[in-house]
């Protein structure tokens, strides 16, 4: 779901309460401002200016000191709001880095024993319950980290560290955005916030700490070839190969993934095909470049891919 | 009858003088003294210090080499191509014996990151050993030149190379690679001297039997004990590109039968890329050199963040320090402070900063922790200033000299200080592995260069002197109490032992960035030699004839050396002097 | 205003404008044709060994390979720093390898020049990238290297990075000949 009113964690809940608040409140201002505007417009003339002066003002006197109740308390609202979204308890957080590129998220889980430390893109895996402390950086220019669902936006800004917390407490599937301009495809700069019960989270992290698997297959052995000693190495990286590359996702567990190019398209065999042979139609722009590649090529390449389970 | 005793009588004198007037290693002797124990120069007469002869190697980049002496006989080892040449030193004059041409593969200057330098060969039991840039080693025939055998140690488009002389040890040929700028995993090597064949291999990086870290291993400090701890303090996978690869100075201690070593820095230089100490990259090593085992480490600089690493030469000298005599190990280091070890036990005695730094607070005495100073940490997209040392270091690879009469160490450095960058990097190999850039600068106060002497007893400067450029080549330290250095500029310099005074100096045709040795002619007299041909990472401006507009050139170096080229040229000459 | 003026103004205005749709010009689906060099060599004439100065345009007589386009020189700049042409060149200073900022060129200086030199590599050092970096990218880097020394035109060569500042910004940059080597 990708709507901020569907609340699923304690930071988006507290924003969406703010949120309705502000409706009924201003939804009932703007009745009483109809009312009397249109008592306004349809009242006969009275006789007396002087009383109708005195009246209007005496309304007018009423009008300001109930908006300015009704503001301060708009305020003392959103003051609030802000207190409960930094109070989030954080013991036992998950640490995690995210760092934002032109068009795509690169995700570092972090841990006190470097070994454990594993790297992921555009998807963030997150235990249901437990609080998630994200460092934010950014790569290039300045992008907007925005998960509805769960807390509201922060941006990105190149040269600064900044984080977010939040916790989600439904298992589930949370669409995030980009949420502030960053060029040509800002539009296609998606990923996913999956909650998992804790368990079943840590068996993902385990699995994701695995380095890629050997394809035994001729075919995904050959197209292994071709992904070493072609281009894809300089810019992507296979843990457990010699590709270690930092410019584009890792792509050590990519089968795994339920979208290509950072919510572009579905992570199936005829969209990977269609990815690695022309990204520029998909999504022009992109730093992945088009390859050109023979038939049996690209099925060796896209055989590959699916081993990296 | 009496033609025999007086042949034997002088076949021992001649043995006995080969013995003391020979430089058979770059390092003069196994403990790395760089001391020569000759008189016949002395403070009084070292005015009068002439040339003898000189000779051009016919190459023009960084001359780092020392020539060595043995038998008669003084090698010299060229920069790229490698050459080799060999000098009768019996007989007046530059008479050449034999030229050895081992042919590098040309690719491999793409991936020298300090200039295409050789540091010189050694010389054991009439065969003379070298390594050349693209990965190989040589064992040459020291009569006739002719190669007796040749075995590679690896690929250029690895991105490794080697630069380093040789340490013939028992029997063995003991050199490390070069490569951490490249991602190259390090490693030091021990070859057959006979025979070439790879004896043994111990890495900087990875499980404890590719370190060869076993039984007899005794952990010192908190921080060494584990298993695996090669792999543990690095992320996933990241060990194998891990760099700690730089063939810096081997010694050796006969008597404790340890190797001491250095590794150099943990690769790539971003150090935001490799979360965790990174071991056991700028560590001290002492192995057995039979096998390579290790039998004490000691992380001088863990999570190296400055590119710094530990491959600064270790001098053996056994000095009174903490009560009692000692066997110690002096170790003037990148991270500018001065190491006093028990190369024993591998106890750390001292500490000490002969350099202002910024980027940490000293060693902790109990643990040997380096206290960093975390303003100095690098962060993605930021720009870090005043970084002290700089990665060049308080002191790099030019070996410092010890004299015994004296008892000072005489370091040749450094001061700089530098403002970084990092950013992200991906390793490709045969590339640089880096993801950092630098401009540097003299540290405030302080011009380029540096040189002085140490009083590890007393844990302080006796005297310094101030250079305009970085002092980039070696030491020399003789028993007549005078002390060699040569400058960029270069001005091959004489000063005396105890108090610094200049006494003498001599102007090359290119600045100096070699080790100066000296040795006792066929004729009885002593002489000095020296090779002069400005290079190395220093003078990279100069010997790759750099554009100085672009400060972060030469990995930062284009900033601090501007004045370079107006100060010399490329040159490639050996100069031998003697007194008159 | 009068009509006149105005209609001066509109072609005034458009005269200003037109030229930057070829600075900006961003084509994603088409790999641009290396330059015919012989037809540009024919069209240009030899190089002068002075400054080109900044605005002087080099066209390609065929191809479209394009060095006075924004775009792709500023990704040129992106690829050389990601596929670590930085380590060993630095900002167009050089270090372990060559400057590419003076006005020495040891495989020569044309956009044909220097796509070989990063295709095939070099016999003192330089590697080959053949199968490594697509073509395309190629060009661009080329054409990047080529604005490092003020070869490219000013007005589209790229401006100072994000990053540690080497020396001048691409588009101030012109070669340094011998004879102003700093001394």
């Amino acid at each position: 779901m990708n709507s901020a009113l569907d609340t699923a964690g304690p930071q988006a809940a507290a924003i969406g309460q703010l949120w309705w608040l502000m409706l009924w409140l201003c939804a009932a201002v703007f009745a009483a401002v109809m009312v009397f505007v249109g008592a306004a417009v349809w009242r006969r003339r009275r006789a007396s200016v002087a009383r109708t002066e005195r009246r209007l003002g005496l309304a007018v006197g009423a009008g300001i000191v109930l908006s300015s109740l009704l503001l301060c308390g708009l305020l003392a609202a959103s003051v609030m709001t802000d207190r409960t979204l930094s109070r989030l308890p954080l013991e036992g957080a998950l640490q995690v880095r995210v760092i934002a590129h032109q068009w795509w998220w690169e995700v570092e889980y972090e841990d006190a024993q470097p070994a454990r430390i594993f790297r992921t893109a555009n998807e963030l895996f997150v235990p249901v319950g437990r609080p998630v402390v994200v460092t934010l950086e950014a790569d290039d220019v300045i992008h907007s980290f925005w998960v509805p669902s769960l807390h509201g936006k922060k941006d990105l800004i190149p040269g600064r560290t900044s984080t977010l917390e939040f916790r989600a407490d439904q298992p589930g599937r949370y669409i995030g955005r980009c949420a502030e301009y960053c060029g040509l495809q800002h539009a296609f700069m998606a990923y996913d916030v999956v909650a998992l019960a804790p368990d079943r989270y840590e068996q993902w992290a385990a699995h994701q700490r695995q380095p890629a698997s050997d394809p035994q297959e001729a075919t995904a052995l050959r197209g292994r070839e071709l992904f070493l000693t072609g281009s894809c190495m300089l810019c992507h990286a296979v843990q457990g190969t010699s590709a270690a590359g930092r410019h584009a996702p890792d792509l050590t567990h990519f089968a795994t993934r339920a979208h290509i190019g950072a919510g572009r398209i579905a992570n199936t065999r005829e969209a990977l095909a269609q990815w690695i042979e022309d990204p520029q139609r998909l999504k022009p722009g992109v730093n992945m470049p088009t390859h050109h590649l023979p038939a049996d090529d690209l099925a060796a390449l896209v055989a590959y891919l699916e081993t990296l389970r | 009858m009496r033609v025999a005793v007086l042949l034997s009588l002088g076949l021992v004198c001649s043995l006995a003088t080969a013995a003391t007037g020979d430089w058979p290693m770059a390092a003069h002797d196994h403990a790395g003294t760089r001391y020569s124990p000759l008189t016949e120069i002395t403070q009084a007469n070292v005015a009068r210090l002439t040339l003898a002869w000189s000779f051009s190697t016919g190459t023009s980049k960084g001359q780092e080499g020392a020539p060595i002496v043995a038998d008669g006989t003084m090698f010299v080892v060229t920069p790229f191509p490698d050459r080799v040449i060999a000098f009768d030193v019996t007989r007046p004059g530059a008479h050449v014996k034999w030229t050895f041409e081992p042919k590098p593969d040309p690719h491999a200057q793409g991936v020298a990151c300090c200039d295409v330098v050789n540091r010189g060969a050694a010389y054991d039991q009439g065969r003379v050993f070298l390594a050349t840039l693209d990965d190989q080693v040589l064992a040459l025939d020291a009569a006739s030149g002719k190669e007796l055998w040749r075995t590679s140690l690896g690929e250029a488009a690895s991105g490794q190379s080697i630069t380093a002389a040789p340490l013939v040890v028992k029997g063995k040929v003991v050199i490390g690679n070069d490569g951490a700028e490249f991602g190259v995993r390090g490693f030091i090597a021990a070859l057959d001297a006979a025979t070439g064949r790879e004896a043994w291999r111990a890495y900087s990086t990875g499980p404890d039997a590719d370190v060869r870290i076993g039984r007899a291993f005794v952990p010192v400090r908190e921080a060494e004990r584990g298993a695996d701890l090669g792999v543990s303090t690095w992320p996933p996978g990241a060990w194998q590109i891990g760099g700690g690869a730089e063939g810096g100075w081997i010694s050796y201690d006969p008597q404790l039968d340890l190797l001491y070593h250095g590794t150099g820095g943990p690769a790539p230089r971003n150090a935001l890329q490799r979360a965790g100490d990174n071991k056991w990259t700028a560590t001290l090593f002492a192995r057995r050199p039979d096998s390579g085992d290790a039998v004490w480490a000691y992380q001088l600089t863990p999570h190296d963040r400055h590119g710094y690493g530990a491959g600064n030469e270790s001098v053996l000298v056994d000095l009174p320090l903490h009560g009692r005599d000692r066997k110690v190990l002096l170790h003037a280091d990148r991270n500018g402070y001065v190491y006093a070890m028990d190369r024993a036990s591998g106890e750390l005695l001292s500490a000490d900063p002969f350099v202002a730094v910024t980027t940490s607070h000293g060693v902790d005495a109990a643990t040997g922790a380096l206290r960093d100073d975390k303003s100095k940490d690098p962060q993605l997209s930021r720009l870090v200033r005043e970084v002290c040392p700089a990665s060049a270091g308080a002191k790099n690879w030019q070996p410092a000299a010890w004299s015994p009469r004296t008892r000072l160490l005489y370091v040749p450095h450094q001061n700089l200080c530098e403002d970084t960058a990092v950013f992200e990097t991906s390793h490709i190999a045969g590339t640089p592995y880096l993801g950092a850039e630098s401009k540097m600068h003299a540290a405030p106060g302080e011009p380029l260069g540096g040189f002085f002497a140490w009083d590890p007893v007393a844990r302080r400067k006796a005297w310094s002197l101030r250079e305009r450029f970085p002092v980039w080549g070696g030491a020399l330290a003789t028993a007549g109490d005078v002390v060699f250095y040569g400058t960029m500029d270069g001005w091959l310099k004489a000063v005396d032992a105890l108090h610094g005074r200049e006494l003498w100096k001599f102007k090359a045709a290119s600045g100096i960035v070699g080790q100066p040795v000296s040795y006792l002619g066929g004729d009885g007299h002593q002489y000095v030699a020296v090779l002069a041909g400005v290079g190395g990472w220093a003078g990279l401006v100069v010997s790759n004839d750099l554009d100085t507009r672009d400060a972060t050139a030469a990995r930062g170096f284009a900033g601090a050396m501007k004045d370079l080229p107006s100060a010399t040229n490329r040159g490639g000459m050996l100069y031998v002097f003697r007194l008159p | 205003m009068s009509s006149a003026c105005r209609s001066a103004a509109a072609a005034l205005l458009l005269a200003v404008a037109l030229p930057g749709c070829e600075r900006e010009a961003r084509r994603f689906d088409r790999m641009p044709t290396p330059p015919d060099e012989r037809a540009q060599a024919d069209a240009l004439g030899a190089r002068p060994a002075g400054p080109p100065g900044r605005g002087m345009r080099e066209r390609a007589a065929a191809g479209d390979y394009r060095e006075d386009n924004a775009y792709l020189l500023s990704q040129g700049k992106m690829y050389y720093r990601w596929f670590n042409c930085v380590g060993c060149h630095a900002q167009g200073g050089g270090g372990s390898g060559p400057a590419l900022s003076d006005a020495s060129w040891a495989y020569g200086h044309s956009p044909g020049d220097i796509f070989t030199t990063i295709m095939d590599g070099r016999p003192n050092g330089m590697p080959s990238f053949r199968g490594r970096i697509p073509e395309e990218q190629a060009w661009e880097i080329a054409a990047y290297v080529r604005s490092l020394s003020g070869l490219a035109p000013g007005d589209a060569a790229t401006n100072r990075g994000d990053v540690l500042s080497g020396g001048q910004p691409e588009y101030l940059r012109e070669p340094l000949r011998p004879q102003d080597k700093p001394k």
